[in-house]
């Protein structure tokens, strides 16, 4: 449409392809025979469900891991649209995703894109199969959406390296092998040149991981310090002091799928699936019910589409940093919005050891959900991220 | 004729009528004859009605694309009315459209009875304006189509937030031209359902005009030596109307495309993603005239600048065929009698595997 001038931001439509509706179908037969007949099985919310390298092995056995890697590295070259299919159909179980979560979403394509042959023959076959499990260390106590400012060096010894710092609100350090770490290897004028990227096993002498317990008592966020650890120079990931435009592609990645509006899925479906029964709402479920499931229907269903956009742009090789900028900036809000809309609607007072699968997955959210717009950028960030893209498109107007 | 051969010449078009002198006098006379004339003598009202019931034919998809873009313009015309819905309702039940002005009415107040209709309807659109009014009426058995001459009825002038057309039209017992039982997949439910889609998409373009709108002022207007779209305060309101249009577009197209797969709108996606991207449309009109004139600051307010040639049409259409909260309802009510298991696989099928009504 020549009328269309988007803010520089579109999203095609577009829709599954026969294959992919069977892929979906496939995925959905193997999660409720996994998951379904487990009695009074409480869902996980979104990325921070359960981690079971048992059940990341089963996904990987079926190929549903790694899935756009090559295949001589155990990957299934299959499309970003594909994973999507998987990743929402796990997301909407709240399937126990938590081992394999980080290496799936994005170290593996990190690693596929910038990695050596040997580093590709060495982690990815172990991340496509559900064995290996990644941390990612951006965040330090003085770095966190300021990520240029970082302080954890890496100092050339010899053939290696010599790593010293600290990072924080690093997932899953404590139970997974290895972290890819963002490192600074020189000092340039230009703050974000000279950052490197590491990949450290986590029981690498010198490196130690303290627990942060959050305020649900949950404590899957570490502290990673660094105290003179030896690594090679196999360690390096990708070029010497490219670390940024890495990284920065990295977030893309880890931005624009489902799991940005759908943690909170599993307790709106527990609230249909409970609500009346348990008398929290009237019977027919009462006109506020009504309207609050509908919203949120409706919500998923755009927000859905519009990731999906995103997989299918990423699968004809378009940059989709923009758009999954603009989409988890509103995504993550609706999260929020739709827990605090269900508070609205029931007659509860939810205690956080019920023996309702709604309830307790009600409090897990309430207590959790500030952190949806602060994990993987903060919506400040995002805004001016999706803004930038905006006004340059004011720039050159009439382009697509 | 291609998607965008059609959308280029008819934006054209429109973004020639659409002046503003044309839209305030248009406001003011409740009519523009010159407008209608242009938009008539391209065909444009009557695409989607089959040529043997007197339209252009082509596809709803189509008559759909030139609604967005009479959104998009405010086009102060009843384009909606004319074609893709009185011109179905005349076309389903085998009498003939013909080429003027022409609306729709319906509602529970309206009855069929011995040869004619009885009853008020209230908010009909562009009422003064047609020159033929299209009743759906309940009758003994089953609902009947009438078509009458707008001046044999009674209509009193009322306008919308939009200063467009919006009146009551009394049925006081006159004969209407022509009159036929209603089609088959012919309801006053289904007839509400495409009006709804009608405003959805209508909206969809408003929206969009809302956007460009604000990101251009936004861009050329400086204060304190850089343009103020640079300051992050002002940035938010930029990036919640753009995700706004953005979700409304992405509703439009997806309901679009259902609706060339289903053109009657009777099928079980049709009521789902009509009901859902309605709802959409009302949270974008709320959040998106909100961000947008707060990004405008006192310029936006004013009748000479364009923002409020759309943003007050939204604040119009979106409590036509339904406001938000009762299509959210209508949809929640779908979704809760399919049951728990039933709600993801209806968000990720677009509501094709509900089951029917």
């Amino acid at each position: 449409m020549t009328e269309r001038r988007d803010g520089g931001i579109h999203f095609d439509h577009t829709e599954l392809t026969p294959e992919e509706l069977s892929l979906q179908a496939e995925v959905r037969a193997f999660l409720a025979a996994e998951l379904g007949a487990e009695p009074g099985r409480r869902p996980g919310l979104g990325m921070n469900g359960a981690a079971s390298r048992e059940f990341s092995r089963k996904l990987g056995a079926r190929g549903w891991l790694g899935m756009a890697l090559p295949k001589r590295y155990g990957g299934a070259e299959r499309s970003a649209v594909e994973r999507f299919v998987v990743t929402e159909e796990l997301l909407r179980c709240g399937a126990p995703v938590g081992h394999h979560w980080l290496a799936d979403r994005q170290t593996g394509a990190v690693i596929n894109r910038f990695g050596t042959e040997e580093q590709k023959t060495r982690f990815l076959p172990g991340i496509a199969s559900g064995e290996l499990g990644f941390s990612i260390g951006l965040s330090e106590p003085g770095a966190g959406s300021d990520l240029a400012a970082i302080r954890t060096r890496a100092v050339r010894d010899g053939e290696g390296w010599i790593i010293s710092g600290q990072k924080v609100w690093t997932t899953g350090a404590h139970r997974n092998d290895y972290i890819v770490v963002l490192c600074r290897t020189s000092d340039e004028p230009d703050r974000r040149d000279g950052l490197t990227q590491f990949i450290v096993p986590l029981s690498a002498p010198g490196l130690a991981v303290h627990p942060i317990a959050l305020l649900d008592g949950s404590a899957d966020f570490n502290e990673v310090v660094f105290d003179n650890v030896a690594v090679g120079q196999d360690a390096v990931l990708g070029d010497l002091g490219r670390g940024w435009s890495q990284t920065t592609e990295e977030l893309a990645l880890e931005r624009g799928g489902p799991d940005r509006f759908m943690s909170i899925y599993p307790v709106v479906e527990a609230f249909l699936r409970e609500a009346e029964p348990a008398g929290l709402v009237p019977p027919g479920l009462g006109e506020s019910a009504r309207r609050f499931l509908g919203r949120a229907t409706a919500t998923f269903w755009v927000l859905r589409n519009l990731a999906l956009s995103i997989a299918r742009a990423v699968d004809r090789g378009e940059s989709s940093v923009y758009q999954a900028a603009l989409l988890k900036e509103m995504a993550t809000r609706f999260e929020q919005d739709v827990i605090t809309a269900l508070i609205d609607v029931i007659d509860i007072q939810p205690v956080c050891d019920s023996p309702s699968v709604f309830e307790r997955i009600l409090c897990e959210a309430i207590l959790t959900r500030p952190v949806f717009t602060i994990r993987g950028g903060t919506n400040e960030i995002l805004r001016s991220v999706a803004a930038r893209a905006i006004s340059a498109s004011s720039a050159a107007p009439g382009e697509k | 004729m291609t998607d965008s051969l059609l959308t280029g010449t008819v934006g054209e078009i429109f973004a020639a009528a659409c002046t503003g002198d044309a839209l305030r006098a248009a406001e003011r006379d409740g009519f523009a004859p010159e407008i209608w004339s242009a938009v008539a003598e391209a065909g444009l009202p009557w695409i989607s009605v089959p040529e043997e019931a007197g339209g252009e034919g082509g596809d709803l998809a189509d008559a759909l694309a030139v609604l967005r873009l009479a959104g998009y313009h405010g086009l102060p015309l009843p384009l909606a009315e004319t074609g893709v819905l009185a011109g179905w309702l005349l076309a389903t039940s085998g009498l003939r459209a013909a080429r003027v002005p022409t609306t729709v009415a319906s509602g529970a107040d309206l009855a069929w009875s011995a040869g004619t209709v009885r009853g008020t309807a209230g908010r009909v659109a562009w009422g003064r304006a047609a020159e033929h009014v299209v009743v759906l009426a309940p009758a003994a058995d089953g609902a009947m189509v009438a078509v009458f001459n707008s001046a044999d009825l009674r209509v009193e002038s009322h306008v919308n937030l939009a200063g467009e057309p919006r009146d009551t039209v009394h049925f006081d017992g006159a004969a209407p031209l022509a009159s036929a039982p209603a089609g088959s997949g012919v309801s006053a439910q289904v007839l509400r359902r495409r009006g709804a889609l009608t405003r959805v998409v209508l909206m969809a373009g408003a929206t969009g005009r809302i956007r460009d709108i604000t990101v251009r002022y936004t861009s050329e207007r400086y204060q304190f030596g850089k343009p103020i779209g640079r300051f992050p305060g002002v940035q938010q309101h930029v990036v919640h109307v753009a995700q706004q249009a953005a979700m409304l577009e992405m509703a439009a197209d997806l309901v679009c495309a259902t609706a060339a797969a289903d053109p009657g709108l009777t099928g079980r996606a049709a009521a789902f993603q009509v009901s859902a991207a309605k709802s959409i449309a009302a949270d974008a009109a709320t959040i998106a005239t909100a961000a947008a004139h707060q990004a405008h600051g006192a310029m936006g307010v004013t009748q000479e600048y364009p923002l409020h040639t759309v943003t007050r049409r939204l604040w119009a259409w979106t409590r036509e065929y339904g406001t938000g909260a009762q299509s959210a309802d209508e949809l929640g009510a779908m979704v809760a009698a399919a049951g728990a298991d039933a709600i993801w696989p209806a968000i990720a099928s677009g509501g094709t595997t509900l089951t029917p009504a």
